[in-house]
């Protein structure tokens, strides 16, 4: 067996450097979708990162017994189960956030992210490590979430957390609310430079360029 | 003079100048509040046009002057300062400075930045136009064209699609004087139109198309709002019509040549 890998790295490189969402660009569909308030987005990132370590630990732990020619369809049906499990503890005890993600919870079985880790880490590793990396991209998935609905929040209402931290101007306050942020096109603008901003700081993260521009055509005086 | 008269800032010169009778009819008019909301449109923008210039190496581009135009004249009235501010960046920087300045970018910077405003402010009311600053704006198309700025064929498609629309009682006076503003400041824009001959037809056509449709659907819109939601849509579907007409000349050619 290959050296064991170091634990504090496989949770902490999924946070920036290695994020699932802002590197990979995975799990795109529900981080635009359920970030309109800091409620809605805490409660959805908990929720995937707990489908996602307990998968990551169940199919670590038979990984030496699914046939390869069905193991998606095993996988798919391990985190579907789990999904459904936390989407009845979501109904029976925070019915409103529950209303409020609507699809977004049942739709984690197919979340690129919860796929991703299970096909690509769990199915190579034994179920301690598995179940690290899969809490290290379940918290990198929620950290993206937690700034872009913090921004969102805090921009479309002048709240955080339905708290009022900046007056609006209807209330007596002075902050006029950007109805722009609630609206989707927004959380593509907050990922898209959020994105940007953490290539340029690590720039080992930006794409190679698809197109060379030709080069330039110096007079030959 | 070895790389010949046409660069970038040339374009962006003559485009200034095609549009000076539109721009100084409405200065006269709109008078000191017109004047300072042109004058701050022009520093935020020359602001972020340094910042790319210090940061990215950039050049700066006369066409912020035109941005800025269309902006101050377009943009939604009691805003404040702060607010404008805002959107003006958020076109400027998002629309045109980081695809690498003017000449790379995929949409105006301008009808970015009105759109954001537009959707993120919908309260705040738009301008509205009469009829001589709208007149104003059929010398500024006519020098565009004629001086090759303005895609020419893009203007007499608009026009025409106006013209046909206008017998069918489909447009109103306010809304035309509107998309013939946008069509001058916003759509016929050398950068983000079409770029192909049938592709530019088809740009036009579709822009006044647009316009009809938002005006007789859209309730409740004001004539530059269906303007500039028109002009965002149809430059986005810029590069589609251009494909287009690539695609129907290739399979002209092969018709006729009987191969690739």
């Amino acid at each position: 067996m290959a050296r064991r890998p170091d634990v504090w790295r496989v949770l902490t490189e999924p946070l920036i450097r290695q994020n699932p969402v802002t590197l990979q660009i995975l799990g795109i569909c529900s981080a635009l979708a359920v970030t309109t308030t800091m409620a809605t987005a805490l409660t959805m990132a908990v929720s995937l990162t707990v489908v996602l370590t307990l998968a990551a630990g169940i199919i670590s732990s038979i990984r030496r017994h699914i046939p390869d020619s069905i193991r998606l369809i095993v996988q798919i049906v391990i985190v579907a189960s789990l999904v459904i499990v936390i989407d009845q503890v979501l109904q029976a005890y925070l019915a409103e956030i529950s209303r409020a993600l609507s699809v977004y919870v049942g739709l984690i079985t197919t979340n690129c992210l919860v796929l991703g880790r299970t096909e690509a880490y769990a199915r190579h590793h034994p179920p301690l490590p598995a179940m690290v990396d899969a809490f290290g991209n379940g918290l990198g998935y929620s950290l993206v979430l937690l700034i872009v609905g913090g921004l969102r929040e805090l921009f479309g209402k002048g709240e955080l957390f339905g708290v009022v931290v900046l007056p609006l101007a209807d209330a007596g306050g002075w902050f006029t609310p950007l109805s722009l942020m609630l609206l989707a096109p927004s959380a593509f603008f907050i990922l898209g430079l959020l994105v940007w901003a953490i290539r340029s700081w690590w720039p080992e993260q930006a794409e190679a360029p698809e197109h060379v521009p030709p080069g330039r055509a110096e007079a030959a005086e | 003079m070895t790389r010949g008269l046409w660069t970038r800032e040339t374009v962006a010169a003559l485009m200034l100048a095609a549009l000076m009778p539109l721009a100084l009819f409405w200065l006269w008019t709109s008078g000191l509040a017109g004047a300072m909301g042109l004058t701050f449109a022009i520093v935020i923008i020359g602001v972020w046009h340094l910042v790319f210039m210090l940061v990215r190496a950039q050049p700066p581009s006369l066409s912020a002057l035109i941005t800025a135009l269309a902006i101050a004249m377009l943009a939604p009235e009691e805003l404040g300062v702060f607010r404008l501010a805002l959107g003006v960046s958020f076109g400027v920087v998002m629309g045109e400075l980081v695809f690498g300045g003017w000449g790379r970018n995929v949409v105006n910077p301008a009808t970015v930045a009105l759109a954001f405003l537009g959707f993120g402010f919908p309260s705040a009311p738009w301008p509205a136009f009469d009829a001589p600053i709208a007149w104003a704006a059929i010398p500024a198309a006519v020098l565009g064209a004629a001086l090759g700025i303005m895609p020419f064929a893009l203007i007499v498609a608009a026009a025409s699609v106006a013209a046909a629309a206008l017998m069918l009682g489909l447009l109103t006076e306010p809304v035309l004087f509107a998309a013939g503003i946008g069509l001058v400041l916003l759509v016929a824009d050398p950068v983000t139109s079409a770029a192909t001959g049938l592709g530019r037809v088809l740009n036009g056509a579709l822009y006044t198309l647009f316009v009809v449709f938002f005006a007789a659907g859209w309730s409740g819109a004001a004539p530059v709002q269906i303007t500039v939601a028109s002009a965002l849509l149809a430059s986005l579907a810029a590069p589609l019509l251009d494909d287009i007409a690539i695609q129907v000349w290739v399979s002209r050619r092969r018709r006729r040549h009987g191969r690739a």
